[in-house]
């Protein structure tokens, strides 16, 4: 009836109020993030007396970053064309039991084990989101499933060790370049590549995207390839912390993952949108409320409940409902 | 005699910048088949639909009967015994046929929440018997049936409740002729029954053969309403677009010849459903214009050769013999391609201005794979202003752009590209006559500079105005060409179209 | 030739294409017992196992039935899980004081309950179901945990009459008719395949798409309530776990939805539910049978899922598909 910029016009028209329309232009929503750490920092700095901003404290926070962030950087270019992973945690650990497996034999070995690893089960994930048209999530949780299965599996008897000298790698300085490295290469590749570029179209508009030469089956291929590929590397950090892999190794990373870019300001639809500090950002938010409630004594539960809720405001707020649902 | 069924007072709306309906008063009567004519663009489907609660107006009113209307959507337009037959697909997949005809209505088959899905069913296959459409089963999916078949349920859903006023928008062009009379015979049932037609079509003489009346609608207002006895098709189409457009318009030059060197070669091009070996030459320097109904095929066509469409068979070939399987392809071997769908299709409209201009060419900006934003906004500015774009700044969203300038985006992006061969789908629809002379200028511009262009548009004077060449399309097929010549009128185009 | 064309006319027809349905879903019944049962025969496969099979498999039947209401909508909802834990609790502590009445409403209201905060929140907010309902999920589950106190709730041994038939089948049955009949014979069915089929046009023609939405979540956490009675019956207690441990009960109600949606042309979505459901327990319960670790269990629950959407739940070619 009407050709298609009308009717766009008209349903921005009819949208009712929600939230966003409160928040001020784009400009001013990219500050939100920063300050929300800047408040966090404060609010929990009154309430436990300054403790949260001792040494100890801090790193202990720290320690917690790499892993998080490095593993964040895989799912948010997932999620800047649209996608989900929910498998990122089984990735982690089959990933880490892999590096604890060869840890024995060579360490660079072993690291380029769990990258590949991890590379291998996004492939998983990228083909049958490509191939058949299966919504990320689908995929996603099924593999999740698949091979938080297999890692179960193969700690059944006890939990898989590394060689016991990898802990000698635990140190600051190596943690802190490993994850500063990704994060640096990661930055370059997104804002200064035609990879880059192309993922950021995908997800604001993917069939224009297509008319505009992008090859997006291979991208989005590919980047389920990255995100496990990355993760497949934090395997290593996350091995020379914990020295041995468990069944439940890396379980609910997705879910932090998930938390920690929504609370850096991250559209939950992708797109243009997207920032790199939303990463940055949303990790130490998360660990530093993840830390602070610790801190406070709250039970497990009291933790979580104010996690959730936390979480669903936030998205609430930082929504960017004018690039639609495409997920409902 | 004639009773006033329905008065429009200074019905106006407006979507962000455009004014797509300024003003509009009209009357209709009782016992009348109205028709609704106008360009594209005129105002005849807004006007309709706030009629039809699908949109609320901006100012005015509509009084219905001596008393003002007051609807939120058409659900209760119908219970005002207001229908509309929508152009495109106005039913429901996953539902029955049953379902569809009563969507919004059941509470006639409720009672203490429970449907009476057996009493609907037969009610529903009753008057699918009625309306003599024997072959439509009341309990079958919809989605079993053909576009047509699912019109004509759409036909039963608009007019079993025996509607005061039936609106038609442009359905017929989508039927075959055995639809068309289908239709027809409802509205003179509709019209000796003392109620109201509303009819709009593109085809001037479907609408002076059938309709009482014709009101004719311009840049959102009206211009006249006429009986249709007294009009011939000419006077309808000078009343539709006004002043005699300038010579300066479209092309001015008749008789160049059109180069030999064959740049694209099409050969037995279809698409299984759609389109049905389609062959043709692309020349150098020519602009070839593709015409025909909207759903003659030509803009799968135009998809088919820019490789966009997965199961078409036959062969688009470049004149080194590279054949052209999919986008990523012809981009690189410079082809263009702007879609008749500019938001979802021509554009990336949640992106800025300087990515959408950069994006097919970004492999030729690259420097050793890096992107250097000092070089993108550059490339972008430059083509962004060799097309004028109206914008705030190369780092605008492309969606806050009115249509004329987001199309004068897409041109840039291919300008950037320096695409030799340019499909140019409905390159002018919707947008407003000053952009539209800046478009013509730049497709006259480029053809000279021996850029190949085909352009597909529904808009019969452009085709006439602007090609070298005309091929017209009907049903999937090529069905006539024509080379330009300012004694070409539209009537010779039309006839090969329907 | 000849034979394929009249098979592929047949299959429109609407009484064949209902009954090669459920006949195709009853064969790869009957094939997955078969091959179950010659691998391992002393286990597997005897009458009174595939009495168990079945009634292990309503549990899950119950809360897919109340899923697909969601999900022909093309919503999503993660808090499943949470929800059984929570409203078991809930009917647990409620039944000490009020026997099988303080059981039955406390999951079904607590149910009710959670899928309208679900449904508004959804409306209210716009974020997506998917996202929406995982941030539910962790307030569920820790609300789960204070009602508990922390204690893992028993339901006492009196109360246990759902643990076994007929108490189970009649309860399952019960939601089995209901939701056939809701999606049948009232304008909820019709209405929630509209939105799903075209949201636009169905808020077009008068439909109230938001309160639809709010009711589907309502009705889909309504069954859930059902689904925690079942659980809380057969498991005989219920703890809390905090840390999103409730996801793992998502999973296979919703691959007894995909056998709903999947087969949706072809006979009841609730019938292909049931017969889904149990096709997926003979499954399961025969690698159990065949001595495979429980770990691989998750594995084929994983691959199993992954094959049944791959053949039956893929988006048309051109859709774009997040």
């Amino acid at each position: 009836m009407l050709e298609p910029t009308l009717q766009e016009d008209i349903k921005q028209k009819e949208d009712k109020h929600s939230f966003s329309d409160f928040m001020p232009k784009y400009g001013i929503n990219a500050l939100l993030p920063p300050l929300g750490l800047i408040a966090i920092i404060v609010i929990f700095s009154i309430l436990t007396n300054m403790r949260i901003v001792e040494a100890n404290s801090i790193n202990l926070i720290l320690s917690q970053v790499y892993v998080l962030m490095i593993a964040c950087v895989g799912v948010f270019m997932v999620m800047t064309v649209g996608g989900i992973d929910f498998s990122q945690g089984s990735i982690l650990g089959l990933s880490s039991i892999v590096v604890s497996y060869l840890s024995f034999y060579n360490i660079p070995l072993a690291i380029l084990a769990g990258i590949v690893t991890g590379a291998c089960i996004g492939a998983v994930n990228g083909f049958f989101h490509v191939k058949f048209r299966i919504p990320s999530f689908i995929v996603t949780i099924c593999t999740m499933y698949l091979f938080r299965g297999l890692c179960a599996y193969f700690t059944t008897d006890s939990p898989v060790a590394a060689v016991i000298s990898i802990t000698k790698y635990n140190v600051t300085w190596i943690k802190v370049l490993l994850t500063v490295l990704v994060l640096v290469a990661a930055y370059i590749v997104f804002n200064f590549t035609k990879f880059g570029i192309t993922l950021k179209a995908i997800g604001a508009g993917e069939k224009g995207a297509l008319f505009s030469g992008v090859r997006v089956e291979l991208m989005k291929f590919l980047v389920f390839v990255i995100a496990g590929a990355i993760t497949g590397f934090a395997a290593f950090l996350n091995v020379i912390k914990v020295g041995s892999i468990t069944a439940t190794a890396g379980s609910q990373l997705e879910t932090q993952i998930l938390i920690a870019l929504v609370l850096g300001g991250f559209p939950i639809s992708g797109g243009a949108k997207v920032r790199f500090y939303n990463i940055i950002i949303g990790t130490l938010i998360y660990c530093i409320l993840n830390n602070g409630l610790v801190m406070l004594g709250y039970d497990s539960y009291v933790q979580q409940l104010i996690k959730g809720i936390i979480f669903v405001i936030v998205v609430a707020l930082t929504i960017d409902r004018r690039t639609g649902q495409v997920i409902k | 005699m004639a009773e006033i069924i329905l008065e429009a007072q200074n019905v106006s709306k407006a979507f962000g910048i455009t004014q797509a309906v300024n003003k509009v008063s009209l009357t209709f009567n009782k016992g009348e088949i109205r028709g609704l004519i106008g360009e594209n663009g005129s105002g005849k489907s807004t006007f309709v639909s706030m009629l039809c609660g699908i949109y609320p107006l901006d100012e005015g009113k509509f009084i219905l009967e001596g008393k003002e209307l007051n609807i939120k959507n058409q659900v209760e337009a119908n219970l005002n015994g207001i229908s509309i037959i929508v152009q495109e697909m106005g039913t429901l997949s996953g539902l029955t046929v049953a379902e569809n005809i009563f969507l919004g209505h059941e509470s006639k088959f409720v009672q203490y929440g429970i449907k009476n899905t057996a009493a609907m069913n037969r009610e529903a296959e009753r008057l699918l018997n009625e309306y003599g459409f024997y072959h439509i089963n009341a309990t079958s999916m919809v989605d079993h049936y053909t576009f047509e078949d699912r019109k004509l349920i759409e036909v039963v859903k608009a007019t079993y409740f025996n509607p005061k006023i039936l609106v038609i928008d442009e359905t017929t062009t989508a039927l075959s002729q055995h639809g068309r009379e289908e239709l027809y015979k409802h509205m003179k049932r509709i019209k000796e029954e003392g109620n109201t037609v509303i009819f709009i079509s593109h085809d001037l003489s479907e609408v002076i053969e059938h309709c009482d009346t014709i009101s004719v609608l311009r840049d959102g207002e009206l211009i006249d309403t006429v009986k249709s006895s007294e009009v011939t098709e000419d006077d309808l189409k000078l009343l539709m677009v006004g002043r005699e457009l300038g010579s300066k318009y479209y092309r001015t030059d008749y008789g160049e010849p059109i180069s030999h060197e064959v740049v694209l070669s099409v050969e037995n091009v279809s698409i299984p459903g759609q389109i049905e070996n389609i062959s043709f030459n692309l020349h150098k320097g020519e602009i070839l214009g593709f015409g025909g109904l909207s759903d003659c095929g030509m803009h799968e066509l135009g998809k088919a050769i820019f490789g966009a469409v997965y199961n078409r068979e036959g062969q688009v070939m470049l004149a080194d013999g590279t054949n052209i399987d999919s986008i990523p392809v012809a981009i690189k071997n410079n082809m263009a391609y702007t879609s008749k769908d500019r938001d979802n299709e021509s554009l990336v409209s949640n992106e800025t201005i300087r990515n959408n201009i950069c994006l097919p060419s970004v492999s030729d900006l690259a420097e050793r794979g890096m992107l250097w934003s000092k070089k993108l906004k550059q490339f972008a500015e430059k083509f962004a202003n060799m097309m004028s774009v109206r914008m705030a700044n190369i780092d605008q969203f492309v969606f806050e752009l009115s249509g004329g300038n987001k199309q004068k985006v897409v041109l840039a992006r291919w300008l950037g590209k320096d695409s030799d061969i340019i499909i140019l789908d409905s390159p002018t629809r919707g947008i407003d006559v000053k952009v539209k002379a800046d478009i013509y200028a730049l497709m006259d511009d480029l053809r000279r500079k021996g850029k190949s262009i085909i352009m597909i548009s529904e808009e019969i004077q452009e085709l006439l105005g602007m090609s070298d060449r005309i091929i017209i399309m009907k049903d999937g097929k090529i069905s006539a060409e024509f080379m330009r010549d300012p004694e070409l009128s539209e009537e010779d185009l039309i006839k090969t179209m329907i | 030739m000849n034979l394929i064309h009249r098979f592929q006319e047949l299959k429109t027809d609407k009484r064949f294409a209902s009954y090669y349905g459920v006949f195709l879903l009853l064969f790869l019944a009957f094939l997955f017992w078969s091959i179950f049962r010659i691998l391992s025969p002393e286990n597997f496969g005897s009458l009174n196992n595939m009495s168990y099979y079945f009634q292990s498999s309503i549990i899950y039947s119950v809360g897919a039935c109340g899923f697909y209401f969601i999900v022909i909508m093309g919503l999503f909802d993660f808090s499943i899980g949470a929800n059984v834990v929570l409203s078991s609790i809930v009917g647990v502590v409620l039944s000490k004081h009020f026997g099988y009445a303080g059981l039955l409403i406390g999951c079904l209201v607590c149910g009710a309950l959670i899928g309208f905060i679900n449904g508004f929140l959804y409306v209210r907010l716009k974020i997506p179901s998917m996202i929406v309902t995982v941030g539910l999920m962790l307030i569920y589950e820790s609300l789960a945990y204070f009602v508990a106190q922390g204690q893992k709730q028993t339901l006492d041994p009196a109360l246990r009459g759902f643990a076994k038939a007929p108490g189970n089948i009649l309860l399952a049955l019960i939601v089995f008719v209901l939701a056939g009949l809701i999606l049948k014979y009232t304008k909820i069915g019709t209405y929630c395949y509209a939105i799903g089929s075209n949201e636009r046009m169905a808020e077009n023609m008068g439909i109230n798409v938001n309160r639809y939405k709010i009711l589907g979540f309502v009705l889909l956490h309504f069954f859930v309530g059902v689904m925690a009675i079942l659980a809380v019956s057969y498991g005989t207690s219920m703890t809390a776990v905090t840390g999103m441990s409730s996801m793992a009960r998502n999973f296979t109600p919703l691959m007894g939805c995909f056998f709903g949606v999947a087969f949706r042309k072809y006979c009841s979505p609730v019938i292909a539910i049931i017969i889904g459901e149990m096709i997926i327990s003979i499954i399961f319960n025969g690698f159990v049978a065949l001595g495979a670790p429980t770990t691989i269990q998750n594995v084929i629950t994983g691959a199993a899922l992954l094959i049944i959407v791959a053949s039956t739940a893929r988006a048309p070619r051109g859709a774009v598909v997040k």
